[in-house]
């Protein structure tokens, strides 16, 4: 049961997070707990996600209770497992200026009986609006990804960042980070050969001290995609705050995080790994069973619903010219290490996933005819939501990466790190 | 052929910058003539563009500090490139608080005109941007169809009025047809005329002046725009 209550400002740095968020996906789930509200977002290809957390100081008012539900093993938490249509809750949160002028306080309430997110606004003159939101019932997703443990870390106003994204256009779809220990340079980014009717090729380059932090490991390009980037973007000149940018070499994801006392973002973004004979590049899982492994996950999530299907979407989200490529990922070797790290039982689950893959591993170079070079992208591996931390361990096989059907399998996820 | 050319006068600029952004205004992709002494803007008037056509002319010296060209030949030393319009105009935009601004015809993959700005930023260092323009170059053959359109012999000719106040009187206009139209004399009337089932609006101007030089002919309008160092033409065939 979530009560909480907000004043006009505070209303306008929300609302914010959500336009951010709906560049993501045309989904978010609300995920209030002790730490404070999340707000997720995935897309339907699993390349980027965004969580917004607002800590309880952020808001005038924090109420948070979970409430026990006792089943046949034990008795459980649950969370409030709230998922809205981008498409309910973005136009309550529309014109944000007039919002913040108008609106006095703010406040937001659940009732998980009733499936229902209640945002009343107090406006001037004595006027309340009130919103009533269904939600679908959904175990939020979570990211697992040690953003510390990146070896590349930049950190920047938003307005310099701003500077340099006004040099594309909208229609651009990736853009490259280009780093060296001189130089960041920011670049479009597009196989296609060029043409009369291609778009401009544009770059920039800014120099470390243009940066509040600058520490890069080695020479690297990441490409990922570009209406993320501006969705974040457009939060942080909001929130006024210096963005961390982490990454390590193409295919890994990267994260793009704010952190101040009351809030802290992150989206997570899959980048576009290098072509294979690049030698760190992860030993290739070939396409086709790259799209094995994306039609699980989509499987995975499709079972998780209690609602409508929405990730019947075709995961081509980023839809090239030249060759239909998904931006899925795939498990890159790397991580896995990582993650071992870790002990947790993801990974055991990551390992059996992997096993269960088919042993002949076709060189990417026979495989998409026509297209000069074959691109494959990186993982982003996401685990669902418990409260309850010691559930993992009593079920340590079960996995949101197999194609089940059945729904008992998608309640008992594990958590994780983020 | 070769040419590189390089602006570092705020003012200029800022004018090049303006001079784009109209010709992106008026056509989608127009031609880009590269003389030993001048620029051009060229619309020729083909189905495409709606009959219109467009000739604009800039003496370089007033707007590159440096300018070096090298054309096709000795004999024919031009370079003629077609582009999108929008893509330089975008691209000079981003120039706000450059430096310098450096334009070179390069061949990447493909030929492009290569604007390359050097910003200055609140830090010491300073920015490069660089934007590659995708062009195409126009082989001589045909050339003879993108020469400046000789003015024809007109009946009328007459200075315009105020231009803010034709635009705006226009624009109203358009929300009621789609079809203009122009009737002018040498007693220095003019009047813009819209004709609809349901309503007729004309609106009168007078005392404007007549030039000696003909612009207003029968079968095409003229507009000629004579602005410090660019001059503009416009041509727009008529129905009746």
């Amino acid at each position: 049961m979530l009560k909480c209550g907000m004043s006009g400002s505070q209303v306008k740095v929300f609302g914010k997070a959500i336009q951010a968020l709906s560049r993501i996906s045309d989904e978010l789930w609300l995920d209030p707990s002790e730490k404070g509200l999340a707000l997720r977002s995935v897309n339907s290809c699993r390349s980027a996600y965004g969580c917004v957390l607002f800590s309880p100081v952020f808001f005038q008012h924090y109420q948070w209770s979970t409430s026990v539900k006792v089943n046949e093993n034990d008795s459980t938490t649950s969370n409030l497992n709230c998922k809205l249509g981008m498409k309910s809750i973005l136009p309550i949160f529309r014109c944000l200026n007039s919002l913040e002028r108008n609106v006095e306080k703010c406040k937001i309430f659940t009732s998980s009986d009733l499936c229902k997110v209640v945002i009343q606004f107090f406006c001037r003159h004595g006027i309340r609006r009130t919103h009533n939101v269904c939600f679908q019932e959904s175990q939020p997703l979570q990211v697992i990804f040690e953003k510390n443990m990146c070896s590349n870390m930049l950190i920047i106003q938003p307005r310099v960042l701003a500077e340099a994204v006004v040099l594309f256009t909208s229609s651009q779809e990736e853009v490259t980070l280009a780093v060296t220990p001189l130089s960041v340079c920011l670049k479009s980014s597009s196989d296609e050969p060029m043409d009369l009717t291609s778009s401009v090729y544009s770059e920039m380059f800014v120099g470390p001290d243009e940066f509040d932090f600058f520490q890069i490991g080695a020479d690297t390009e990441i490409t990922f995609c570009f209406k993320e980037l501006k969705g974040m973007l457009t939060f942080s000149e909001a929130t006024h705050a210096p963005i961390a940018i982490h990454f390590d070499f193409p295919g890994k994801p990267m994260a793009l995080s704010i952190d101040d006392m009351l809030l802290e973002a992150n989206f997570i973004l899959a980048t576009l790994a290098d072509e294979p004979s690049r030698a760190s590049s992860p030993p290739s899982l070939c396409l086709s069973q790259k799209q094995k492994r994306s039609d699980l996950m989509c499987s995975t999530n499709n079972n998780s619903k209690t609602g409508k299907n929405a990730t019947s979407k075709a995961p081509g989200c980023i839809l090239r010219k030249a060759a239909p490529k998904r931006l899925y990922p795939n498990e890159t070797q790397t991580d896995i290490p990582a993650l071992e790290n870790c002990g947790s039982p993801i990974m055991k689950r990551v390992n059996e996933d992997i096993s269960e893959v088919p042993e002949s591993s076709v060189s990417n170079t026979e495989e998409g005819p026509g297209s000069s070079y074959l691109r494959q992208f990186s993982c982003v591996f996401f685990g669902a939501v418990s409260s309850d931390q010691r559930q993992h361990f009593n079920y340590p096989f079960d996995s949101l990466a197999t194609a089940s059907d059945s729904e008992e399998d998608m309640n008992n996820g594990s958590s994780s790190t983020f | 052929m070769k040419f590189r050319a390089k602006i570092v006068d705020a003012a200029c600029l800022n004018h090049f910058t303006r001079v784009s952004a109209t010709i992106a205004k008026l056509a989608k992709t127009c031609t880009l003539r590269i003389s030993p002494q001048k620029l051009n803007f060229i619309v020729s008037d083909k189905a495409a563009s709606g009959g219109v056509s467009m000739w604009c002319e800039l003496e370089q010296e007033n707007f590159f500090s440096e300018f070096q060209m090298e054309g096709v030949s000795a004999e024919n030393n031009a370079i003629y490139l077609e582009l999108l319009s929008e893509n330089l105009s975008r691209a000079l935009k981003t120039a706000q608080n450059a430096r310098a601004l450096k334009i070179k015809l390069t061949n990447k993959h493909f030929p492009c005109l290569t604007v390359s700005i050097e910003l200055l930023s609140v830090s010491s260092s300073s920015r490069i941007v660089t934007h590659d323009i995708p062009v195409k170059v126009i082989p001589r053959k045909l050339w003879k169809d993108l020469q400046e359109p000789t003015v024809p012999v007109s009946d009328v000719s007459i200075y315009l009025p105020v231009l803010k106040t034709m635009k705006s009187i226009v624009e109203k206009m358009k929300n009621i047809s789609n079809h203009l139209i122009i009737e002018a004399n040498l007693s220095g009337e003019l009047n813009l005329k819209i004709e609809t089932e349901l309503v007729c609006v004309t609106t009168h101007f007078k005392d404007l002046g007549n030039p000696q030089s003909d612009i207003v002919r029968n079968k095409i309008i003229h507009f000629d725009l004579l602005h410090e160092d660019v001059s503009l033409q416009y041509f727009i065939p008529a129905f009746s």
